[in-house]
C-alpha cells in the first residue's frame, strides 16, 4: 500500500480513506471478535475505531503508525468494553461467533479448547496474547500499545502460554513432554 | 557504656522491624546496586499518606480502578520491589532470604508454598493474620531472570486483590444480550 | 517456536470483516469534508510602550508580579496533581503485580483440571 494514500485520506480523500478501512477492517475485527466474542459487537467496536481514525487523521504519520494506532485504540477499547460489560465474553461455545481462522480446524478438537480456554483469559493478557499470536507483534509494541511494562507482557504471555498448556495437558490434547 | 544501656540497646535490636515500624511492614531492603543491572525495574513505596493520595486520582469510571479504590481505603502501605535480569541469578538470594526471614517472627503465616522445577518459579505468600483479619500480606516470588517482592500492609481483603487482574479472572455468568455502553463517537448504523 | 504457539498462530489468523463493513463505516462518516488547517498570523502591533509611556510600563510589571504567583501558584498544583496521578500510575501497577503473583499461587492450588472421562482421545 503505498504512503500516498494515507496522505490523500489526510487530506479529505474518502476514497482513500475506505481504501485504508479495507486494508486493516480484517485485523481490527478480529482483535474485537476475539475480545468480545460476539460479531455484531465487534462490528460495533470496529466501526468506533475507524470512527475515531477519521477524527484524528492528522496525527497519523505513517502506515507503520497507522498500523500501531489501529490495534492499540481497538485493543485498549475492546478491554474497556469488557470490563464495563464483562458478560459479553462468555458466550457458550455452540453459540460462539466462530472466532477460529476457517483454515485453523487441522485438529478441531484442539483448536476449539483453545478457543474456549483463550475466551477465559482476563482482558489484559487476552489483548497481550491476540497482538502477540494474532498480529505478531514484539514485546515492546505490545507494551507501548497497552501502557505496559515490557515484562508484564512478558508474564502474561508466560502464564497464559503454562496455563493454556496446562490445560490441554490435562485435557489430553498435547503430550506434557512438550517443552517451551 | 554501662550494662544495662548495653541491654536496653539490644533489645531494641534483636526486636527487629516489628518493634520500629508499622505492624506487617517489613523492612525492604532498597537494592540500589541492582537497579543499574536489571534491565527492568519496580519500585513502589506508597505509605498511608500517598496511598490517599493515589486513591483520589482512580476513577469511579474504571471498573478495575473503582476496585482498587474500594482495597486501598482500608491499607496503610503498599510496597513492591520488582527487577527483571538478563542473566540468570543476576540478584543476591541472600538479600531475599533475609526478607524471608522477617516472616518467620510471630503473627505471620506462610499461606502457600508454590514451586515450579519445570520453570524454576518459587512463590511464597504469607499473611499476618489477627484473629480472622489479615493485616499483613507479602509475597515473594522468584524465578532465574526476575524476582518480585510484595508488602500490603493494613486490612486487606484477599479476594478483591485477587480479582483486580488475575489472568482468569472473568466470571461466568451465562448468556447475555445487552450490548456495551454505546460509544459517544458511534452514530446509528445503517446494516 | 512451540506447537502450541504455532496452534495458537493458526488460530487466530485475522478473519474477514463482515461483508460491507468498509461501505457501513463510510456511510457513518460525518457529512462535512474535514477543513484544511488556517494557521492565522497575528498582525503586528506598536508596542504599549509606543503608545501609551511609562506609565503602562509600571502597570505591566505589577500585571507580571500578580500573574507570575498566579503562574507560581498554578504550578505548585500541576505538579501535586501530576505526584497523585504518578502515585495513582504505581499503586495500580503494585496491585496489578501482587494479583499476578497471586494468580500464580492460586493455580498451584487449585492444581490441574480433570481430564474429562466422557472425551475420547487415545
Amino acid at each position: 500500500m503505498p504512503e500516498t494514500l494515507l496522505m490523500q485520506a489526510r487530506a479529505g480523500d474518502r476514497r482513500a480513506f475506505a481504501e485504508l478501512v479495507k486494508a486493516h477492517q480484517g485485523s481490527v475485527f478480529s482483535i474485537g471478535l476475539r475480545m468480545l466474542n460476539r460479531r455484531d459487537v465487534a462490528e460495533d467496536l470496529a466501526q468506533d475505531v475507524f470512527l475515531q481514525l477519521y477524527r484524528k487523521l492528522d496525527t497519523i504519520e505513517s502506515l507503520q503508525h497507522l498500523g500501531f494506532w489501529l490495534r492499540r485504540v481497538a485493543a485498549n477499547l475492546a478491554i474497556d468494553w469488557m470490563r464495563r460489560a464483562p458478560y459479553i465474553a462468555t458466550l457458550p461455545l455452540d453459540e460462539s461467533a466462530d472466532v477460529s481462522a476457517p483454515e485453523a480446524d487441522s485438529d478441531p478438537l484442539m483448536s476449539r479448547e483453545l478457543t474456549r480456554l483463550l475466551g477465559e483469559l482476563a482482558p489484559h493478557p487476552r489483548a497481550v496474547m491476540l497482538l502477540r499470536y494474532q498480529e505478531d507483534r514484539d514485546v515492546a509494541e505490545i507494551a507501548a500499545m497497552l501502557d505496559m511494562p515490557v515484562n508484564t507482557v512478558k508474564s502474561h504471555i508466560k502464564r497464559s502460554l503454562t496455563a493454556l498448556r496446562g490445560r490441554m495437558i490435562g485435557a489430553k490434547l498435547i503430550d506434557c513432554e512438550e517443552v517451551p | 557504656m554501662n550494662a544495662r544501656v548495653v541491654f536496653t540497646l539490644a533489645a531494641v535490636l534483636l526486636a527487629g522491624p516489628s518493634f520500629a515500624q508499622t505492624k506487617g511492614r517489613l523492612n525492604l531492603p532498597e537494592f540500589a546496586a541492582l537497579a543499574d543491572k536489571a534491565s527492568e525495574t519496580v519500585t513502589v513505596t506508597l505509605d498511608s499518606n500517598l496511598l490517599g493520595i493515589a486513591a483520589r486520582f482512580l476513577s469511579n469510571e474504571d471498573p478495575e480502578q473503582a476496585k482498587a479504590k474500594k482495597l486501598v481505603s482500608s491499607l496503610s502501605g503498599v510496597y513492591v520491589q520488582h527487577f527483571t535480569f538478563e542473566t540468570d541469578y543476576a540478584y543476591p538470594k541472600g538479600d531475599i532470604d533475609r526478607v524471608r526471614k522477617q516472616l518467620d517472627a510471630p503473627g505471620w503465616s506462610r499461606i502457600v508454598e508454590a514451586r515450579s522445577k519445570k520453570e524454576n518459579t518459587n512463590v511464597d505468600v504469607f499473611l499476618l493474620l489477627s484473629g480472622d483479619k489479615v493485616q499483613g500480606l507479602a509475597v515473594i516470588a522468584s524465578e532465574p531472570r526476575e524476582f518480585t517482592i510484595v508488602n500490603i500492609v493494613g486490612n486487606i481483603d484477599l479476594e478483591q486483590l485477587h480479582d483486580l487482574e488475575g489472568n482468569f479472572s472473568i466470571p461466568k455468568l451465562g448468556i447475555e444480550t445487552a450490548k456495551p455502553p454505546a460509544s459517544t463517537a458511534a452514530p446509528a448504523k445503517p446494516k | 517456536m512451540t506447537e502450541l504457539e504455532n496452534e495458537l498462530r493458526r488460530l487466530l489468523r485475522p478473519v474477514d470483516a463482515p461483508a460491507g463493513f468498509a461501505d457501513r463505516v463510510m456511510r457513518s462518516l460525518p457529512e462535512h469534508a474535514k477543513p484544511a488547517a488556517i494557521t492565522v498570523l497575528p498582525t503586528p502591533r506598536r508596542s504599549w510602550m509606543q503608545q501609551f509611556g511609562m506609565p503602562t510600563a509600571l502597570a505591566a510589571s505589577l500585571l507580571a508580579a500578580v500573574l507570575l504567583g498566579q503562574f507560581t501558584a498554578e504550578q505548585r498544583e500541576l505538579r501535586a496533581e501530576q505526584r497523585g496521578l504518578e502515585a495513582s500510575r504505581e499503586l495500580m501497577q503494585a496491585l496489578r503485580l501482587t494479583s499476578d503473583k497471586l494468580d500464580i499461587a492460586y493455580q498451584a492450588v487449585q492444581g490441574p483440571p480433570p481430564s474429562d472421562p466422557e472425551e475420547n482421545r487415545s
